[in-house]
């Protein structure tokens, strides 16, 4: 029965105070209390020393202190810690993108979202990115997936019309932004958005009449 | 009940803290036994030729501690005996030199004791602290869980322990009738005092958590632990436990006499008597019937056999008539030579048999045949069928007397419970969590530790995925009896539904129980340590 006594013990037993700790923290930087959510990431990352999640904690609040370096190092210790830490990748891609490395944060976003498709940070800061740098293969891509898996995700309907519009495929472009004024009639910005489109269809259909 | 209320009255509780070369945690220990919120104790601390502690015991300036000092290692058993000897109190309760007592751990028990129970043992639930030992020696709490808070289950104390010595307290009056502890045993001698004070008393268990006991992650320092690793040694200690037993009368346990039959007592018989005393967990004597000079041959080290002198040659019914006449049980299995003894052989049939109605005669064994003809029966129904019908096989006497033995029913064997327990176990182990949730749910239904088995299945239907019932779980709990794992469970959905002031609260909660400075109680009101 020994057998019975040692399964009945759960499986987490080595990192609950940890966990507790994280999730805190978490909470904590969720409310703006950052001050008590660096204590708790610190005495974390002391419990788990192995663990990514404090540092990416440390360096979303050293972000919105605007202490970017602080940010920087704290997102990459947790990419070094796990390989695999897709809010890492976010974080470093978010801090070059206020820094205007804008190459450098399309990178990491790109990493990111490799890692993690569902990621709605790093699409929707690598749809900025790639307006301003004008590449939108890759976003529009991303976007797509992500749209499969969210169907019905407003703010992701409108980046990708947006991306379709710039990318000169207006049909596409009108009909989410339809569906999404289907789901928010009051959604102004879907509803310019729109308006443009259909202009530049007119338009363009105009100027294929004339040929 | 407030930090300041100090109790003054009411019985004297011994509380017995052996200890041995743990200097770094005994003051803890003995001062989370000064503290207690219930002052009227009497104190023994055994030094059992550790290093020396008395520097320690003084520097408490307590007079309700008796320090024995003794300069050998005798073992804890000896070291028990030895004060409880000597102890007053109505009540007595252990503390191990490394674990602690929260300040209403005494208190908690004596209430129970003295005026809500007839039971005259009670026990809490505990916190087991799994701990980093730094390089400096000391302890950093990784985690705090309630693991096992199981109901009483005599049935399942013959099998195994379930109250931790640290758990629970008892009548002093009761070591008396069970007698000393087995100064032989070096582990599990909690067992041997449960599974001795269950002959006597049923217990109370309280779900309240009133201490701790400490498990470090790797290279443990704890006694019971290293002398599991002598795997022959810890089998020898499990075997003594489950053959003890204490003296007559016992209230609370029905006795077992298991008459083994066999024309002439050659290897095969041996083999046989050799597979009872392996398998049975349940207080049992075999009675061999055999001429006097034949058992005296016997080279065992088997206790609990008893000789019923037969003359050489006599037949079965002939065997089984002498044994009946002589033997104690309430109960009487008619085992033949070369019969399959396997784990829970009589057990089940047995539990069945105890937990049915006095209409319910028996139970005929697996593998049982005509030839092999193997049974377990209530010793007066026996008894009246052989005197009806003395010249007959004992089945025949048993068809005479018109007496049914029935085939035994998959629901009404024992340890259901550990069985469904130890499924969403394993279901866990694979990832299926949703499935170890559902088994758990059904456990809280139909089956005991209701508590305890809620608490999984909200940290399942967690992990599943499944927020609404793990928040109704875990939130039930928590109204009841908060643990850590339980707030944390609870404070995740909260967060997830983007409550966070009800999830930082519960965290903070958790947080401060992690770091020794709260005690969550389930009564009205909550109380810090000092």
């Amino acid at each position: 029965m020994d057998k019975v006594l040692q399964n009945a013990c759960s499986l987490n037993y080595q990192m609950q105070h940890y966990e507790v700790l994280k999730e805190l923290g978490d909470c904590y930087t969720s409310t703006g209390e950052y001050e008590q959510a660096k204590k708790c990431y610190e005495k974390a990352s002391i419990l788990g020393p192995d663990e990514a999640g404090p540092y990416v904690g440390l360096g979303v609040i050293a972000f919105q202190n605007e202490l970017l370096d602080d940010a920087d190092i704290a997102f990459r210790v947790a990419c070094r810690l796990d390989r695999n830490c897709a809010e890492g990748f976010s974080g470093q891609a978010m801090v070059a993108q206020k820094k205007g490395e804008l190459e450098k944060a399309f990178e990491m976003y790109l990493k990111c979202l490799e890692l993690d498709v569902d990621n709605l940070t790093a699409l929707l800061g690598l749809f900025q990115v790639s307006c301003r740098m004008g590449s939108f293969a890759k976003v529009i891509h991303y976007l797509e997936v992500y749209l499969q898996m969210h169907p019905g995700d407003a703010s992701v309907m409108f980046s990708l019309a947006a991306l379709y519009m710039k990318d000169g495929r207006l049909e596409e472009s009108r009909d989410f932004l339809r569906d999404i004024l289907a789901l928010e009639p009051e959604n102004k910005e879907a509803s310019n958005l729109l308006e443009e489109v259909e202009y530049c269809f007119t338009k363009k259909q105009k100027e294929a009449v004339a040929v | 009940m407030p930090d300041k209320i100090i109790k003054t009255n009411g019985p004297v509780v011994t509380v017995l803290i052996p200890t041995y070369n743990r200097r770094r945690y005994l003051p803890l220990a003995v001062e989370s036994v000064i503290n207690q919120d219930y002052q009227n104790l009497e104190i023994f601390v055994m030094n059992d030729g550790g290093e020396d502690v008395s520097d320690i015991i003084e520097s408490f300036h307590e007079p309700r501690i008796n320090f024995i000092n003794g300069k050998e290692n005798r073992g804890k058993p000896y070291r028990l005996n030895q004060a409880l000897a000597k102890a007053q109190g109505k009540y007595v309760c252990y503390l191990d030199d490394d674990d602690l007592f929260y300040r209403h751990h005494v208190s908690t028990l004596v209430d129970i004791l003295e005026n809500k129970t007839d039971c005259q043992l009670a026990y809490s639930d505990l916190y087991k602290t799994y701990c980093r030992i730094e390089a400096d020696g000391t302890r950093t709490p990784l985690s705090k869980k309630v693991e096992i808070s199981r109901d009483f289950d005599q049935m399942f104390m013959f099998y195994f322990n379930h109250v931790l010595h640290v758990s629970l307290m008892h009548r002093r009056d009761l070591w008396d009738k069970v007698g000393p502890y087995d100064e032989s045993l070096n582990v599990l001698i909690d067992w041997y005092l449960t599974k001795r004070l269950v002959f006597y008393t049923d217990f109370y268990h309280t779900h309240e958590i009133t201490g701790e006991f400490y498990a470090a992650l790797s290279n443990s320092d704890r006694i019971s632990v290293k002398r599991r690793e002598d795997q022959k040694d810890y089998c020898r200690n499990v075997m003594a436990i489950r053959q003890t037993r204490p003296p007559k009368p016992w209230p609370k346990v029905k006795d077992l006499s298991i008459i083994f039959t066999a024309e002439t007592f050659d290897q095969t018989a041996g083999n046989t008597v050799g597979n009872i005393w392996r398998h049975t967990f349940y207080p049992y004597q075999v009675y061999l019937s055999m001429p006097p000079e034949d058992f005296a041959r016997l080279s065992t080290d088997m206790m609990n056999l008893v000789n019923v002198p037969v003359a050489r040659g006599s037949s079965v019914e002939a065997q089984v008539d002498k044994a009946l006449a002589v033997c104690e049980g309430d109960f009487v299995a008619i085992v033949p030579k070369g019969h399959s003894i396997h784990e829970m052989w009589i057990e089940d049939p047995l539990y069945a048999l105890i937990n049915s109605e006095a209409s319910l005669n028996g139970f005929e064994l697996e593998l049982s045949n005509d030839e092999h003809w193997a049974a377990v029966l209530r010793k007066d129904v026996l008894l009246r069928t052989r005197r009806n019908s003395p010249n007959v096989t004992l089945k025949e006497s048993l068809i005479r007397s018109g007496v049914d033995l029935k085939k035994l029913q998959p629901e009404e064997i024992p340890f259901q419970f550990d069985e469904l327990h130890h499924e969403a176990q394993a279901q866990i182990k694979d990832g299926n969590w949703a499935r170890a949730a559902q088994i758990y749910e059904y456990i809280v239904k139909n089956h005991t530790n209701n508590l305890w088995m809620r608490s999984q299945a909200g940290q399942c239907f967690f992990k599943s995925g499944d927020y609404k019932k793990a928040l109704e779980h875990s939130r039930q709990i928590n109204s009841l009896r908060p643990t850590v794992d339980t707030m944390l469970t609870e404070a995740r959905v909260h967060r997830r539904q983007k409550d966070f002031c009800k999830a930082i609260e519960l965290l903070e909660e958790a947080k401060q129980i992690l770091e020794g400075k709260y005690i969550p109680w389930t009564k009205s009101c909550k109380t810090h340590v000092a």
